[in-house]
């Protein structure tokens, strides 16, 4: 294959690359102003996903398709051990990435003009999503592991890069620790992989095969397979937050800047979803009872698949009680949809436990609406921030009759994430534990245990409502500018610009808004597609 | 059936709920407005229910609309609605309740747009619960009736609303969960073609052994949690005391009547298989309920909560005449619902403005009402008379029909219920003697009897008390009209 045509396959990846290059370049020539770099990200970045979607196929603009589509969705030669391989699932979480990046680097455009670290903050996001697009295209855990490193330093950099916050650098710090621990064990992991199957390739590994007729010989190597397997749950448990690998995630989304906040919670971490996807997919779908490992002294035989199902339940219970639990009890609200946001890791992954085509859908489903929902809410914080609003939930009094528009764009957020009826949060949960139901066994418990957590997380998204609607304006605070709520009423724009907290950042909140009830209401041209995407990839096995 | 009058008539409500957010001052004239639209389109259902040629499918559902919303090859929702005699008579149920709280609650001064649209969305989501034939638009109504009234009881109620509005959200959704589980389950393990009504009637057969045991123990602790049954019963008189009036006329007169309108319509008719084996069960749970309901009441002093136990009480005796699994009992059952929807929304209604003239609804504190208030005294007296059973009021047929299926079904056993309905009339006769009569007690200088706007609302339902007590047959022609007889009871 040339480079060429290697590269035309990768071409929206070139041009997240091309514009983080360009983004430096300007930088360096000394254009800093932030409307400049962010128009030149955000427009990387949606080239980047007009070119996705033609890959996918999407009628009007199919024509611009570069992927080849014998090479998508189709089951690689036998005896080949490609890196890299395209699916139509794949595809729809790279424009989920892209989406995150692009909410987040249109709403920073509404930062102060001239503030520093616009170029590093644009060049970092574009490098991490960069690094995102490729984690949903490896077939290789090598290549997953070495793109997940890549999304991973531009985020110890974007948390770090106002470089004046000591709570950011301390929150860089831990969450660089943490980062480079858990790509310590993923690889670990992989390498004892390595050692009992001979390949890092996801489809060996994911037949199995190499476990009983034992390619190095011996019956293969069972224990290496279950240490591997336990290092790679707990490294890459740490990308997604699990319980209880989730500790530097309240903190690092807390001491971040908001807007990074907002990146890092509802882009970055499903990559290690994705990466889940592919790692667990194929062993949970292709060993649930076909092929069996003998134990060591002689019990067993015990059947990989199955086992992996198990421990991925627990941990997906284990995640979402947990992290509901706590985030009742914060009083910060950063910190509340940070725990939140854990829970939602939770709900995702009881997806991958079942492993059916239907629970992929409503996985992948969850991860977009959660992408949408959790940006959006961070991005919410932020604008909040630059009015003034403390970090404390109790600082939202009154929000409801100070701030109308972004109160109300935000009770919308919350309302999805809670899993309310006419948002695409509640689709999301209703296809997922859905799908829990319909593989039946002990998987229907999988879906109480998310709706009853579900209703456990009505209360603390609840009492932010409560807080913003019900408690009247704190009267130690000055009547801010715009509290004249008759002509806010009247002027939904004039108010938000008398927010004070910038069209960008308005005119993406209230996208984010109109997004979550359409989709809500009408979702069938996502949904369609992307249980199309999610039966094509299960049927290939991996 | 060219015209899809539900959808339109769910338009209607939307649009008007909508308005009335919006509206301001204008308000209580838009919500006015759109409950009169509603009792129109309520009429036309009515008229068109009776007009051969519009039944569909069996079980047969008039004005049927089905029109696919998700189809993604293991899951096809489609939004399908449809009304049978059963549900007509609960919409009724809707629409007057609807207009009577409009009316009654017409000078709420506290920010009045957010109140009446959240009186016109509790009304709307029941609706949608009445035609939904479809296991999620069920749920989205089920669950859309849960939010404006837990806003209701939350902001609009009395000193304690926090903890009354928490409880009645953590009790009824709690129980919705295991409901939509159950429902989903039945649809997935029958592996019926979608989520609809139809489908999933028609592939219930296929559930063999203890699976519809347990699927109907579940949408029943579903359903029961709403009714409410004992022991799941404690939310209610919390809920009932913090609530606003207005609150609790749609709390006791309509959302009590979704759990009911959930087992028949879900439950009894979707796993009739399920439903036998659960029967005892439910019978003693309703035995339970309709005692522990009625000694309770007998013991309140507040007369908000006094009403909000005897309702436990008449709910029972629902449960009790669904439990009987005969055609009669499901007519009684079906009777009664709408029998104490009237009178228990005219109680709260003549409780509610006991309080706002007296100052209290503390029964042994109160007294010679009759003399000082006659239109208040008047109306407490005809809701208390009905609610006990009094021949030519709306329960008297009611309760007699459910007592007479249960001594075809039960004989003997028909002696609780009657024994406890003594004691029900007994607290009411006791009620009225203290706060009617007797020496005056309490009675504010000057004191101004019900205001006009109260007349009307309590008017209405007055009015629906006297017509379908002397003549039941206007009511239950509608119930006995659905295809009660082809049900495999």
């Amino acid at each position: 294959m040339s480079l060429i045509a290697t590269l035309l396959d990768f071409l929206p990846e070139v041009l997240l690359l091309a514009g983080a290059l360009l983004v430096f370049l300007l930088d360096a020539i000394g254009i800093r102003r932030i409307e400049v770099v962010g128009s030149v990200a955000v427009g990387a970045i949606l080239l980047a996903m007009l070119f996705v979607f033609a890959d996918l196929g999407f009628a009007p603009v199919a024509f611009l398709a570069t992927v080849p589509t014998s090479l998508i969705d189709a089951v690689p030669a036998s005896g080949s051990t490609p890196l890299y391989w395209f699916t139509s699932l794949g595809f729809f979480f790279q424009i989920f990435f892209l989406i995150a990046a692009f909410l987040v680097a249109l709403a920073s455009m509404s930062r102060p003009s001239h503030e520093r670290g616009a170029a590093v903050f644009y060049g970092m996001i574009l490098l991490a999503t960069l690094g995102m697009m490729l984690v949903a295209v490896a077939s290789d855990l090598i290549f997953l592991l070495i793109a997940i490193e890549l999304v991973g330093i531009p985020s110890y950099l974007l948390v770090a890069y106002t470089r004046r916050d000591v709570r950011s650098m301390e929150a860089a710090m831990k969450f660089f620790i943490v980062g480079a621990l858990s790509t310590v064990l993923s690889f670990f992991g992989a390498s004892f992989l390595y050692g009992a199957y001979g390949t890092t390739n996801l489809f060996v590994l994911a037949s199995g095969s190499a476990v009983n007729s034992g390619a190095l010989g011996g019956g293969g190597f069972p224990l290496l397979v279950a240490i591997g397997y336990c290092l790679l749950i707990a490294g890459l448990a740490f990308k997604i937050t699990l319980v209880p690998f989730h500790a530097w995630a309240v903190d690092v989304y807390d001491g971040a800047p908001d807007d990074v906040s907002a990146f890092l919670a509802g882009g970055t971490k499903k990559i290690g979803l994705f990466a889940f996807f592919l790692v667990f997919l194929g062993p949970v779908l292709l060993i649930r009872g076909t092929v069996e490992f003998q134990w060591f002294g002689g019990i067993g035989p015990v059947a990989l698949g199955p086992v992996l199902q198990i421990v991925l339940s627990v941990l997906a219970v284990v995640t979402m009680t947990i992290a509901n639990v706590l985030a009742l009890m914060q009083k910060s609200m950063k910190r509340m949809l940070a725990y939140s946001s854990i829970s939602q890791a939770g709900y995702m992954l009881i997806g991958i436990a079942v492993g059916t085509a239907p629970a992929l859908t409503g996985a992948s489903l969850q991860v977009f609406s959660h992408v949408v929902m959790k940006s959006g809410a961070f991005l919410v914080v932020a604008a909040a921030a630059s009015l003034g609003v403390g970090p404390l939930i109790a600082d939202w009094r009154g929000m409801g009759q100070r701030h109308p528009w972004l109160s109300v764009s935000f009770a919308v957020m919350l309302l999805s994430l809670a899993g309310v009826p006419l948002t695409v949060g509640f689709l999301s949960k209703f296809v997922l534990f859905s799908a829990a139901v319909e593989a039946q066994g002990y998987f229907i418990w999988l879906a109480v245990a998310g709706l009853l957590n579900s209703a456990l997380s009505v209360f603390y998204y609840g009492r932010v409502l409560k807080v913003m609607y019900f408690d009247g304006p704190d009267p130690a605070l000055p009547a801010p500018p715009g509290t004249d709520r008759s002509a806010s009423e009247a002027a939904p724009v004039l108010a938000l610009r008398a927010g004070g907290i910038g069209y960008a950042r308005a005119t993406t909140i209230a996208l984010i808004a109109i997004v979550i009830v359409v989709l809500g209401i009408y979702p069938g041209p996502l949904l369609q597609p992307l249980a199309a995407a999610a039966q094509h990839f299960v049927n290939l096995g991996l | 059936m060219s015209v899809p009058l539900i959808s339109l008539t769910l338009a209607s409500l939307a649009v008007g709920t909508v308005a009335t957010f919006l509206a301001g001052r204008y308000a209580r004239w838009v919500a006015l407005g759109t409950s009169a639209l509603f009792l129109l389109e309520i009429g036309i259902l009515f008229s068109g229910y009776a007009w051969p040629g519009l039944l569909h499918g069996i079980p047969q559902f008039a004005f049927y609309e089905s029109h696919a919303w998700i189809s993604i090859g293991w899951l096809t929702i489609n939004y399908t609605v449809g009304v049978d005699g059963i549900s007509l008579v609960m919409i009724l149920l809707t629409g007057i309740l609807q207009i009577a709280t409009v009316l009654y609650t017409w000078n709420e001064q506290n920010r009045p747009a957010a109140w009446f649209g959240l009186v016109l969305l509790t009304c709307l989501g029941c609706f949608g619960v009445f035609v939904a034939l479809d296991i999620l638009f069920f749920f989205l109504f089920w669950e859309a009736v849960l939010v404006p009234m837990f806003f209701i009881i939350g902001y609009w109620g009395g000193p304690n609303r926090r903890y009354a509005a928490i409880k009645f959200f953590v009790y009824t959704h709690v129980a919705s969960i295991v409901m939509l589980v159950g429902l989903l389950a039945l649809a997935f393990y029958s592996h019926a073609a979608s989520l609809d009504f139809a489908a999933v009637y028609a592939a219930e057969p296929a559930l063999t052994g203890v699976v519809p045991a347990f699927l109907f123990l579940a949408l029943f602790f579903g359903f029961g949690v709403k009714f409410p049954v004992v022991p799941f019963h404690t939310w209610l008189p919390d809920a009932h005391v913090e609530a606003p009036t207005g609150g609790s006329v749609l709390l006791a007169g309509l959302l009590l009547k979704l759990g009911a309108y959930g087992l028949i319509r879900w439950g009894v008719e979707v796993v009739p298989n399920g439903f036998h084996t659960d029967t005892p069960i439910l019978l003693v749970i309703a035995f339970a309920s309709i005692i522990w309901g009625s000694v309770l009441s007998l013991s309140q002093r507040d007369l908000k909560r006094m009403v909000a136990y005897s309702s436990i009480n008449h709910m029972g005796i629902v449960l009790l005449a669904i439990a009987l699994n005969s055609e009669l009992g499901l007519v009684a059952a079906l009777f009664l619902m709408f029998a104490h929807g009237i009178v228990s929304a005219l109680l709260f209604m003549t409780a509610g403005s006991t309080h706002h003239i007296y100052g209290t609804r503390d029964i042994p504190s109160l007294g010679g009402t009759a003399s000082a208030t006659p239109r208040l005294a008047t109306a407490i007296m005809i809701g208390s008379l009905a609610s006990l059973g009094l021949p030519a009021l709306i329960s008297f047929p009611a309760e007699f029909t459910a007592l007479l299926a249960t001594w075809q079904a039960l004989a003997y056993w028909v002696l609780i219920p009657l024994v406890v309905l003594v004691v029900t009339a007994g607290f009411y006769i006791w009620m009225m003697q203290r706060v009617l009569f007797g020496p005056p007690k309490g009675i504010p200088n000057p004191v101004h009897d019900l205001p006009a706007l109260e007349v009307i609302a309590m008017g209405i339902l007055i009015a629906f008390t006297v017509l379908f007590g002397i003549l039941p047959d206007l009511l239950v022609h509608w119930i006995v009209l659905s295809p009660i007889g082809v049900w495999p009871l």
